[in-house]
């Protein structure tokens, strides 16, 4: 069985990586169509990407709507995950429940909700929509990271802090949010990703002015296969790569620089 | 416990007599989930009965009519194609990572969060070239000799077999999970009671590690059901899947009754399974 296992294993790494990798090649490739091995190698889509409105439009909105949304999911999910990791009332649990609602509601639903009642209220097709529809799918994921470090919290730090005069104030800003920031970084960024990745809701209500990337992509995919997207998928899946590993080199380099102060 | 630190916290002490403080942090928040959120989402289940006529003639439609029952059942056996399949897939790799030395296990990890956080727009853009009519695997068929190779791309094929490949880490992480605590001196008084290869997995293994394999199927199966892009870019057209359909509902016809009201079931579906799951497990833990 254990080898059996084994084997089927390795060839699964193979069928999870391979596809990932392909796209790099292809972003090089001077094909005018998707065509794999590419019949030659040249910069021209990048450059075609790094100068071509049409792309950097979207890219620019997922940018800003990405920062905006993780601004707005924040100043809202950190009080409120205060009150529900630190106090118990009536009502956390339809709170709590409330928290995660949004990851159990199927994204097209939501997107069928957003399309009409922001086109009722006159803000589909902007900017302003798309944040505040973003920063719903955002709240549970930045609440799930933010509560996880809230609840390993070692309280006795802040009674310290409290027990030698400081005062609540002061505690909260000298003591609990330094030792939160891990926490509040990772939380942050994942609402950021949450956004930046987001396809579905964007696809309906971004609309012209407000095209994400996501939905610049979509479209180019269903309508000719632009081979901009080799350069745009290439570009994500690095900063991916990047995002992935740098936590381990981070931690690695941090290792060898205490095993060398120690020595 | 929770009252014991709250006796020496200034803030905590004042709450806990006013029992105020919890929903002036929560306000924000709660006000901001009930405007944008199930604002829209209540929006959703009364234009289903009121856009065009205020009738339940949508629901009708839905629920009787034989386009709309074909798609519903396209989409549930597609999900448990896939469901099954990401099970076949991930439980191996899961197994090779548990089974690894710690520098090997870690190195797969990567390769796996890698995918994990690839968009899914990049995993079936890399699908479309795979599979595309100029693609490495017709290519290869081509070589091998086969004179007319099967159209693979814009079929059920392609869509299933991408949508395996993205939602295969969720599986492959919940299963790890489960797998990495399980206690080696289980296995080893198994085996030196005399449980052997198939027997030892089966009477096992395969019990030990079921929260993941159930964890990791429901999210699964959840994903998929409502799964829009991959299906719509790699799918045929002619075997749409829900999220699909009610796209189009809303795109092409404008017909926001009807999309409502296929939204309205393909919702009631997936809470009813992740309600059935909450009780049993605990939804928190499902996405943890």
């Amino acid at each position: 069985m254990n080898r059996f296992l084994r084997w089927l294993g390795i060839a699964v790494v193979i069928f999870v990586a391979a596809p990932l990798v392909i796209v790099i090649p292809m972003s090089f490739s001077n094909a005018r169509s998707l065509q794999f091995p590419p019949p030659g190698y040249w910069l021209g889509y990048y450059q075609a990407y790094f100068t071509d409105w049409s792309w950097l439009r979207p890219t620019w909105n997922s940018i800003l709507i990405a920062t905006a949304t993780t601004v707005l999911t924040m100043v809202l999910v950190v009080p409120a995950t205060f009150a529900l990791v630190r106090h118990r009332f009536r009502g956390k649990g339809i709170a709590d429940l409330m928290m995660l609602m949004p990851l159990a509601v199927p994204h097209i639903v939501m997107a069928v909700g957003y399309y009409s009642y922001f086109g009722a209220v006159g803000i589909v097709h902007t900017h302003l929509g798309v944040i505040l529809a973003h920063t719903c799918l955002s709240v549970p994921i930045a609440f799930l990271v933010l509560s996880a470090n809230l609840k390993g919290f070692d309280r006795t730090l802040e009674r310290a802090a409290l027990s030698l005069g400081a005062s609540p104030t002061r505690t909260f800003i000298h003591i609990t949010l330094p030792i939160l920031r891990p926490g509040l970084i990772i939380s942050a960024l994942f609402a950021f990703i949450q956004s930046f990745d987001e396809t579905v809701v964007a696809i309906f209500i971004s609309g012209r002015d407000a095209e994400t990337l996501p939905r610049k992509m979509f479209d180019s995919i269903r309508q000719e296969a632009d081979p901009v997207i080799a350069v745009i998928s290439t570009l994500l899946f690095l900063a991916v790569i990047v995002g992935v590993t740098a936590p381990l080199v981070i931690a690695r380099i941090r290792n060898r620089r205490a095993r060398l102060a120690a020595a | 416990m929770y009252k014991g630190y709250a006796m020496g916290n200034g803030i905590a002490k004042l709450t806990e007599r006013t029992n105020l403080w919890p929903w002036l942090l929560l306000a924000p928040l709660a006000v901001y989930m009930a405007v944008f959120f199930l604002v829209p989402l209540i929006d959703v289940a009364i234009m289903s009965v009121t856009e065009p006529r205020p009738t339940l003639a949508n629901y009708q439609r839905v629920l009787t009519g034989t386009l709309y029952l074909r798609v519903f059942l396209n989409t549930f056996m597609t999900a448990i194609m896939v469901t099954f399949a990401c099970l076949l897939v991930g439980y191996p790799l899961a197994y090779l990572m548990a089974s690894s030395k710690p520098r090997t296990a870690t190195l797969i990890l990567l390769l796996v969060t890698m995918s994990f956080w690839t968009s899914f727009l990049v995993r079936t853009y890399a699908w479309m070239v795979l599979l595309g009519t100029n693609g490495p695997i017709i290519w290869l068929l081509q070589l091998l000799g086969v004179q007319q190779p099967p159209q693979l791309l814009f079929t059920r094929f392609s869509s299933t077999l991408a949508m395996v490949h993205i939602l295969a880490p969720y599986m492959v992480m919940n299963i790890y999970s489960v797998m990495r605590k399980i206690d080696p001196v289980l296995i080893r008084s198994a085996e030196s009671l005399g449980a052997k290869g198939l027997a030892l997995f089966r009477h096992v293994y395969l019990p030990l590690t079921a929260p993941g394999i159930a964890n990791g199927s429901v999210l699964v199966f959840v994903i998929c059901l409502g799964f829009y892009v991959t299906p719509v870019l790699l799918g045929s057209p002619r075997e749409q899947m829900v999220a699909g359909l009610i796209g189009n509902q809303i795109d092409e016809f404008l017909a926001f009754g009807m999309g409502s009201a296929m939204a309205m079931v393909l919702l009631v579906v997936t809470l009813v399974i992740l309600t059935i799951y909450h009780r049993r497990f605990g939804l928190d833990k499902l996405w943890g």
